[in-house]
């Protein structure tokens, strides 16, 4: 619980990897001696699709709305899509969808009017231009046979739905979701999941948080976790994944002379059912199947081993004491 | 149509959001029956003085002002009625709906989440409080003048003979009245913004619409009684409900505008304290 006292790095990070749809440096934010979020160094490249995961109570959504500008920070600073917030809210937000904290929309109007009224304060809508795009956002989530119908009246993932064709109404550089499957049934997060993809395929940057996993690993292409406030992992999903476990499945028929070719080359391996396992812990891919195509070994298939992402969200959220803070 | 190509916008025309904002207030099925149910006080007053006797009627009021005098006069003038609802309802109804509108504004909002919308298209949250308090005091404008509307028809019903005399016993040309019966409307609303700011310092400070409705009714009683007290006469200039009664002024011959005028501007005071309050708390809100 002690805060960290580092500074916060701003230049040369910038420009080493890919641009930034988002980022923040040193981000804190305490109310009274509740640390919510502490000291995190969140990177979103642009283009991606990065999910956040994080036990309930891990910061997940105060860190969205920080990034946001809802909230202002105790500490750190937050860049949105190269706009310092909160101060330029005004040049960063306009091409920012967001679904934060479950839908929000007044009972007595309809889904459309609801919208409608959303729709009244985007400023990249003309007037003329909000009743077309409030009703292509209406198709887009499939709710345009509910959308006259009284918002009352939804469904918990209809709401859903009108939360995400709100975020919706322009196109946007960056949409950020918190939750979205919330209430939503196999065939709604589905459908969320193919409008993820629609998004990520239009080259849109996309913030998802989640606590459902395999929903982060069907859609995601990057990850950040958090615990207890502090980001304790964030990166490529894949390699995250692959950093954990070191291992190379390698199918072939002769296994007997595999493993007697490894083990001259000192690599630890142990026979599968079709083929055999290397660890990569002395050498890399290439050099493994490399030895074995030397030694004269058909190989028919290689392929890097996979934890699920969820060992490795349980391993580093599970006790926090000594979970190591790394990033790649 | 639309200009082809403008710089990008960083935020919505205010004049948009004002018309959505009133769209959302007149919308509501509750905004509508509070209008009503208010257009219904002058009905009720009429009906209650035909039926009953009027030198029993002249026991209400306060002792002091004209209030005694008022009900009576009404079945003998056009004019009196409107402007002896408007003086009856600003006593506690009207604040009441003037909370009530102030309460959804910020509050209301922010319990359904639907605040949130607005800050991130984005709205700035000085406009956010603009868009409000225009809201707001087009709500309470109508309230006033939905009063000011069925008093008139009322009372042109019980008084078939259309008489537009003062209490100070002149009689007054249609235009002279109408322009009494617009002077109660707006000196009324302009009360009623004070009351309306003072309800939207408070929505900015929670989340719970019925906190801004007890409050502001809760100061509205403790403002009478304390107006009651002569001990505590030092304070009651600054009470703004020791001014409501000064409206029946208008019905006299001259209006003798001291007080309506000492009336406006502690209104005025109320109203940029109440507008500071909320700005002040809405800038550093957490969305």
């Amino acid at each position: 619980m002690t805060a960290h006292a580092e500074p916060v790095v701003a230049g040369p990070s910038q420009q080493e990897g890919p641009a930034l749809a988002a980022r923040t440096r040193g981000l804190r934010k305490t109310y009274g001696r509740t640390v919510a979020v502490d000291h995190v160094d969140l990177d979103v490249p642009e283009g991606a699709v990065l999910g956040m995961l994080g036990p309930n109570g891990s910061g997940k959504t105060t860190t969205i709305r920080m990034l946001l500008g809802l909230v202002q920070p105790t500490e750190g600073e937050v860049q949105l899509l190269g706009h310092t917030m909160p101060e330029r809210a005004g040049d960063a937000l306009p091409d920012v969808g967001a679904l934060v904290e479950g839908p929000g929309f007044h009972p007595f109007l309809s889904g459309r009017e609801n919208l409608l009224r959303l729709a009244a304060a985007e400023p990249r809508l003309t007037a003329a231009g909000i009743p077309p795009a409030v009703d292509d956002a209406l198709e887009r989530v499939g709710l345009s046979r509910a959308g006259g119908r009284r918002y009352r009246g939804y469904s918990l993932g209809m709401k859903q739905r009108l939360g995400l064709a709100g975020a919706l109404l322009v196109p946007r550089r960056l949409v950020v979701l918190d939750e979205p499957t919330n209430g939503l049934d196999p065939a709604g997060t589905r459908e969320i999941r193919s409008v993820i993809a629609d998004l990520h395929h239009d080259g849109v940057t996309v913030l998802v948080s989640s606590h459902l996993l395999a929903e982060v690993e069907a859609t995601c292409t990057h990850v950040a976790v958090l615990n207890e406030g502090a980001l304790v992992a964030q990166g490529d999903l894949t390699e995250l994944l692959e950093s954990e476990s070191a291992g190379l499945e390698v199918s072939t028929t002769d296994v007997t002379a595999a493993v007697e070719a490894l083990r001259a080359a000192h690599l630890a391996a142990r026979p599968t059912p079709d083929g055999v396992r290397v660890e990569l812990t002395r050498a890399a891919a290439p050099d493994v199947i490399a030895t074995l195509v030397g030694a004269g070994v058909p190989v028919y298939e290689a392929r890097r081993s996979r934890t699920g992402l969820e060992d490795l969200f349980a391993r580093l959220t599970q006790d926090s004491e000594e979970a190591p803070t790394w990033t790649s | 149509m639309d200009v082809m190509t403008k710089p990008a916008r960083r935020t919505a025309p205010a004049s948009r959001l004002v018309r959505a904002e009133l769209r959302w207030i007149f919308r509501r099925p509750r905004t509508l029956a509070v209008l009503g149910l208010l257009a219904l006080i002058p009905v009720i007053m009429g009906i209650a003085l035909t039926v009953a006797d009027p030198t029993a009627a002249s026991s209400g009021g306060p002792p002091g002002n004209d209030g005694g005098n008022l009900l009576p006069a009404a079945a003998a003038s056009v004019l009196v009625l409107p402007i002896a609802a408007l003086t009856m309802t600003l006593q506690m109804l009207l604040p009441l709906a003037a909370a009530m509108s102030g309460a959804d504004a910020l509050a209301g909002e922010t319990s359904t989440g639907t605040l949130r919308g607005w800050l991130l298209a984005p709205v700035g949250r000085a406009k956010l409080l603009l868009v409000k308090a225009l809201g707001v005091a087009t709500f309470t404008l109508a309230a006033a003048a939905v009063i000011a509307a069925t008093g008139i028809l009322t009372a042109l019903v019980i008084n078939g003979d259309g008489t537009l005399s003062t209490l100070s016993g002149t009689t007054l040309s249609i235009p002279d009245a109408v322009g009494r019966v617009a002077l109660a409307v707006g000196w009324v609303t302009l009360q009623l913004w004070a009351v309306g700011a003072i309800a939207l310092a408070i929505s900015a400070f929670t989340e719970h619409p019925m906190v801004v409705l007890a409050s502001v009714l809760g100061g509205v009683i403790v403002f009478t009684v304390l107006g009651s007290l002569d001990a505590l006469s030092w304070l009651h200039p600054f009470l703004l409900t020791e001014v409501w009664w000064s409206l029946v002024d208008v019905l006299r011959d001259p209006v003798p505008a001291a007080d309506l005028i000492d009336g406006g501007l502690k209104a005025a005071c109320y109203l940029a304290i109440g507008l500071s309050l909320a700005y002040a708390r809405l800038v550093s809100k957490d969305g």
